[in-house]
């Protein structure tokens, strides 16, 4: 309220900036705090949205290598299996220890078919092919060459299985489709540091060798495997079995690779013109981390063209040699999709509640500034005078306070307006009638000396007419009432000083009406006084004070028909206007004729009487109030018709107080 | 005895002529302070009957001039306005006491010969004392 106050006082009669001012700022609240709350739901739920989609989805995408991994072992174990098979036959034994190459290669051709054998053959004890299948079949003895799947089986004695990374030249020797098959351009990233060439030559293939015994006595070695290089078997099971060829926005969602070394030798990851992105390499980072150091890599990245969540392990050789990675990878967009789609919901949401904020601030706001422009109009009224202004209708809460407390200040505006505008016409009548009346007594009292005198003189003569007599009696009973007049205009007048003493006030009451008592006496009124006890002292001039208890005495005496009886009575009295001040009341109660209402405020000015024509000058009360208000005090009456009244007389313990002598 | 009345006003003047003459004194009047100093240095009146309010010089010049010139001569200080200033004012200054105008010719012959009467048993004493001083 008092920020409110301080604003409407600087900015004058510019309450409507102030009001919009309000209500920006409420609007203002209202959408710093939905933005917070806006800013938080999003930071809180994009984590969660993260950590559940994405968490999950690489969950998914480490899974999938695991399966396509035992997948690529299956692959490796079945051709180990199918070998195996093949040289427990007793036909086959016996065609490999009579050395029938033809028969044999009829049986590896069987085999090869069953098994999805790119390539198979027979190594004797001394490492020469036998035989083979393709159109390379039956090579001369002693010129092929060492056979890198069957050496360990003919030095360990025991069967092998697993990746093998197998040069063009030996691919040539045991079939030249085979070897064209492999060969690979690269077409992305040719980096001379990784291997020399502008092509893939080599060959990755998953292989195995097992030995061939007849009785203890190893008489071969039967190998087989099959060249992954450009091979869609695997890479596209995957596909139709852990991704169940799932699809998104046309696009496979499950993407599967195998690299050797760097190169993308079998994938399905395709080109944007639908080709498999054969020869492509992986990015320096993934290399690097699977390649270099062994490692899983489980990241986002970015793949050919796409994003994907992908995962990549190392491939090593039967030597342990790490010569290729396994990849796996989940097409991004469909999580990316549900991740945008989220956080479009979520922004729409929170854009919705900052409109309803500002809606909202502005209601809210019109509701409080509405009672409160209110106000300031009603304020705008009071300045430009009017006492009552226009509120508007009762509000609850603050504001209704606020009006409350507005209103009970106009009022008490209004009435200070009124008692100071009464004050000043009072005290300007009383100064005009002051002068005046100086200035009258002055000049008429040089000649009613004259009139005195003469008229006076004239009495003393003794050889008057009795009627002559009686008309000077007459003159002189009227200058004496022109005399009586001017004293009292003279006594109003003048604002003479105090001459105040510590004084015993129930004795100074005491006197007073003794000086009244022959003349209630006379009229048949009782008088009748009851001092106050331990009263305080007062300081007052005490001869000013007993011509204000002897005229208030006497006005009582008038109003008063004979049987009646006036009390006068003393009283310790605390001021009714100055809290808490010491002071004496004295009052004086008639059972007279009473005061009209309307005649009360009438009472203390200046010629104001009710009494007949010569019997008041209608002064006696408006000299007695300047006189109690000179000490600081203050007369009040009550009047009812018929009963009587009641004047109370109160001054100050002590004397007049600092503030008051000013007035004077 | 001599009595001088001191007043701008003729009437008061008039007045004041009437009553005392009436009481066997022998009245002179002075309508203004310069004229009530050349009076007094004719005439050496045993009493003045002064008025406070003149234009020009007013009552209370002439009533330090007469203390210094003529000590001991009783004054009345009569005034048509008084206030409780001026009425002390004037004692202050010798003056045997006060009269307010208007008043009534007994009150005015009273006056005068009380102040008289008062004066009287004062030069008495001193005579008194002069006498058994012999």
């Amino acid at each position: 309220m008092t920020s409110l106050a301080l604003i409407l006082r600087r900015e004058g009669g510019g309450g409507f900036f102030v009001l919009y001012s309000t209500r920006s700022k409420l609007i203002a609240g209202f959408l710093g705090v939905s933005l917070l709350v806006a800013a938080v739901s999003l930071f809180i739920g994009v984590r969660i949205l993260d950590q559940h989609v994405f968490g999950e989805a690489r969950n998914r995408v480490r899974q999938d290598l695991n399966a396509v991994s035992e997948m690529y072992l299956t692959r490796v174990r079945h051709i180990k299996t199918s070998l195996s098979i093949t040289t427990l036959g007793f036909a086959f034994i016996s065609s490999l220890r009579e050395k029938n190459a033809a028969e044999l290669v009829l049986r590896l051709e069987r085999m090869a078919k069953l098994a999805d054998l790119d390539f198979a053959g027979i190594v004797l004890e001394d490492g020469g092919t036998l035989c083979r299948i393709g159109p390379n079949s039956f090579p001369a003895a002693g010129a092929s060459l060492e056979n890198p799947i069957a050496r360990p089986v003919l030095d360990s004695r025991i069967p092998v299985s697993g990746t093998l990374v197998l040069d063009s030249d030996f691919l040539i020797a045991e079939n030249p489709y085979l070897a064209e098959r492999a060969r690979i351009p690269f077409t992305v990233g040719d980096d001379p540091a990784l291997r020399s060439g502008k092509e893939e030559k080599s060959g990755m293939v998953v292989a195995a060798a097992v030995p061939v015994f007849d009785g203890n006595l190893l008489i071969g070695v039967l190998y087989g495997g099959m060249l992954l290089n450009r091979s869609e078997t695997l890479v596209d099971t995957v596909r139709g079995t852990v991704f169940q060829g799932e699809t998104y926005k046309g696009r496979s969602v499950g993407t599967a690779t195998i690299f050797l070394g760097d190169a993308r030798i079998s994938t399905n990851v395709m080109t944007a013109d639908g080709q498999r992105a054969l020869g492509t390499r992986v990015s320096p980072e993934v290399r690097e981390h699977v390649l270099g150091k062994g490692k899983l890599w489980t990241d986002r990245a970015f793949v050919f063209s796409d994003w994907y969540i992908t995962a990549y392990r190392p491939i090593e050789d039967i030597s342990g040699q790490r010569v290729g990675m396994l990849y796996v990878g989940v097409l991004e967009d469909k999580y990316e999709d549900i991740r945008r789609e989220t956080l479009s919901v979520y922004i729409l949401i929170t854009v919705a509640g900052m409109l309803l904020a500002v809606g909202l601030g502005y209601l809210v706001a019109n509701r409080i500034s509405a009672p409160i422009r209110r106000l300031i109009n009603a304020s705008q009224q009071v300045g430009e005078g009017s006492l009552t202004p226009e509120l508007g209708p009762p509000e609850k809460g603050e504001i209704g306070v606020l009006q409350k407390t507005f209103r009970e200040m106009v009022a008490a505006v209004g009435r200070q307006r009124a008692t100071s505008e009464a004050h000043i016409i009072h005290s300007q009548k009383q100064a005009s009638v002051g002068r005046l009346a100086a200035g009258v007594a002055h000049e008429i009292n040089n000649p009613l000396t004259g009139v005195l005198t003469y008229t006076h003189m004239l009495l003393r003569r003794t050889d008057l007419a009795p009627e002559i007599r009686s008309d000077l009696q007459t003159i002189v009973e009227a200058t004496d009432r022109v005399r009586k007049i001017v004293k009292g205009l003279l006594d109003f007048s003048r604002q003479t000083k105090l001459d105040p003493e510590p004084t015993d006030i129930n004795r100074l009451v005491t006197s007073s009406i003794a000086l009244v008592e022959y003349q209630a006496l006379v009229k048949g009124v009782a008088i009748k006084f009851n001092p106050g006890e331990s009263l305080p002292e007062l300081i007052v001039d005490r001869s000013q004070i007993q011509s204000v208890l002897i005229n208030i005495i006497i006005n009582a005496l008038d109003a008063t028909d004979p049987g009646g009886a006036i009390r006068v009575f003393t009283a310790a009295g605390l001021s009714s206007r100055d809290v808490g001040r010491k002071g004496v009341e004295i009052t004086v109660a008639d059972t007279g004729c009473g005061i009209p209402s309307e005649n009360l405020d009438k009472l203390f000015e200046p010629f104001f009487t009710t009494k007949a024509i010569g019997q008041g000058t209608g002064l006696g009360l408006a000299v007695s109030l300047g006189i109690v208000q000179r000490h600081g005090g203050r007369i009040r009456v009550q009047s009812e018709i018929g009963k009587g009244s009641r004047f109370f007389i109160w001054l100050p313990a002590g004397g007049k107080a600092e503030h008051e002598s000013a007035g004077g | 005895m001599k009595v001088l009345v001191v007043d701008d006003e003729p009437i008061v003047l008039k007045s004041c002529r009437m009553v005392l003459a009436a009481e066997g004194f022998e009245v002179m009047t002075a309508g203004s302070v310069a004229e009530a100093l050349a009076a007094i240095e004719v005439h050496a009146p045993g009493l003045l009957l002064v008025d406070v309010k003149m234009p020009m010089l007013d009552g209370m010049y002439l009533m330090r001039q007469v203390r210094e010139k003529r000590p001991g001569t009783p004054i009345i200080v009569m005034s048509g306005y008084s206030t409780r200033e001026t009425i002390r004012e004037a004692l202050e200054l010798g003056a045997a006491t006060f009269i307010a105008k208007p008043f009534t010719p007994d009150e005015l012959a009273d006056t005068v010969r009380s102040v008289l009467k008062s004066r009287e048993k004062e030069e008495k004493g001193y005579e008194d004392e002069k006498g058994s001083g012999h």
